[in-house]
């Protein structure tokens, strides 16, 4: 019997934990998003919303897990991948398609450009937020103006086409990944596996549009609508 | 009817093979492809011209021998059916047919579109049996059995083992293959007693041959000629964690 290393090197142990990862960081998505759509009720309850969540003193714990669980997704579909590629040294000259009930789609194919996309996205990402200009709050001591950050980076026209872009990414990523997620961790059932893949379309364009909804939200109006 | 055929031509293992084209005359809608092929044969050889290599035997979907891609499409245009039992009434006059082989690390071309696939023989030689001694045949009706769990192992016993799972797949994965052996045999008594090893020992069989990992596109079952679903794929992913579980 295998030691419990080997376990996650075989193809199916790899996709266990490819599953794994990738479905915590899609939970991770769901409460990112959550929180940011409060930019909608204004500054104040934005700004106190992070700094609620950043002060809180698990947040770094937190923060080095997904870091963590990030790291292993990368590297174990990376690796994946270059085998994958070796399993088929000649090409078919001609290659297409059976249709349904293949579940083949641009976003399936297209898995690892996506997912190489938004490992380029995320760094500039924390770059320019959690790593960003640091401004105070009028009046409030060692409350961070998030909410202005939010407005200065998302004034670059070509920063939010950057932004919409690489949201329309990470919906193409969620739209295989979330059901492909669930199918890696072998739970297929006929009632519920039409459901799993429906559910996983939805939130990709649910995640992906409501982040874009949110970046051309704060360019054009500057996030004072409601205020 | 008259066909264009776009043909894989490789003299052997190690020779650089290309697409040879070749004309069909007189093709009738009613051949199988596989005749069609013999047709296109005959007339080679008498023109003093080395004959096209294939794969076949039963002839009748059952032996998981033929193995063609056809235009891009393991085992051609039908759902459901094998090279062998698809029919020319499929193709239109003037059509151009491309016509290659399974396509794998794996599957190393023999001659033509001629493929050597014993490495899945070696998975089954894995642990793809069931090897309890279990003495003289046992009354029928010792070993109780629910009905729709018969037919569920069934249904996943139906593999021909033909490969066109592999030849679909972006990844040249033999996990259908490989999963429905794995799902029979866990659905009945008399494979429980091995269903630990056989699944580990299967899917390290499986990696050293160099079959890539399940893409969950189903793309296998579109093109499987016995239909078996991907739940087969996840029903081996939960045999292996049960098996890790119970590792000792």
């Amino acid at each position: 019997m295998s030691s419990r290393i080997r376990v996650f090197s075989t193809s199916v142990g790899t996709k266990l934990l490819i599953g794994v990862t990738g479905l915590a960081l899609f939970l991770f998505l769901i409460s990112h998003i959550a929180g940011n759509a409060l930019i909608f009720l204004g500054r104040d309850t934005f700004n106190t919303y992070s700094h609620t969540l950043t002060s809180n003193p698990l947040i770094p714990v937190i923060e080095i897990v997904l870091l963590l669980i990030f790291l292993v997704h990368i590297y174990k579909t990376v690796t994946m991948y270059l085998r994958n590629q070796q399993a088929r040294p000649v090409a078919y000259q001609a290659k297409k398609s059976q249709g349904s009930p293949s579940r083949r789609s641009v976003s399936s194919l297209t898995m690892i450009i996506t997912g190489l996309w938004l490992l380029i996205f995320v760094v500039i990402h924390v770059k320019g937020f959690k790593y960003g200009a640091y401004y105070a709050v009028d009046g409030a001591d060692g409350v961070r103006d998030l909410h202005r950050l939010v407005v200065e980076n998302f004034r670059s026209p070509l920063m939010v086409a950057f932004y919409v872009v690489s949201m329309l990414i990470v919906g193409s990523h969620l739209w295989h990944g979330v059901s492909s997620g669930f199918q890696s961790l072998g739970l297929d059932h006929p009632r519920w596996t039409p459901r799993i893949l429906a559910f996983g379309k939805a939130f990709a364009v649910l995640i992906g549009g409501g982040f874009i909804l949110i970046t051309l939200y704060v360019h054009l109006f500057g996030g004072q609508v409601g205020q | 009817m008259r066909l264009n055929l776009k043909i894989w031509r490789q003299a052997g293992p190690n020779a650089a093979g290309r697409l040879v084209d070749y004309v069909a005359e007189n093709v009738s809608p009613d051949m199988s492809f596989l005749e069609m092929l013999d047709v296109v044969n005959e007339s080679l050889l008498r023109k003093g011209e080395e004959s096209i290599a294939f794969d076949s035997d039963c002839r009748e979907g059952i032996c998981g021998m033929c193995s063609l891609v056809v235009n891009g499409v393991p085992h051609g245009p039908d759902r459901g059916t094998t090279v062998c039992q698809l029919h020319m009434r499929r193709f239109k006059d003037g059509d151009t047919i491309t016509i290659e082989p399974w396509r794998a690390r794996a599957f190393p071309v023999v001659k033509d579109l001629v493929v050597d696939r014993s490495a899945f023989d070696r998975i089954i030689a894995a642990g793809g049996y069931v090897s309890i001694n279990c003495g003289g045949a046992p009354d029928g009706n010792a070993i109780p059995i629910p009905k729709d769990v018969a037919e569920a192992a069934m249904d996943s016993a139906q593999c021909i083992a033909c490969g066109a799972c592999v030849a679909a797949c972006k990844n040249a994965s033999a996990h259908l293959f490989m999963s429905a052996k794995i799902s029979q045999l866990a659905l009945l008594p008399q494979g429980d007693a091995e269903r630990e090893r056989r699944v580990v020992a299967m899917i390290e069989q499986a990696d050293a041959e160099g079959f890539g990992s399940c893409s969950n596109e189903a793309e296998c079952e579109a093109v499987c000629p016995k239909e078996i679903p991907i739940s087969n794929i996840a029903k081996m992913t939960r045999e292996y964690v049960r098996a890790v579980l119970a590792a000792k």
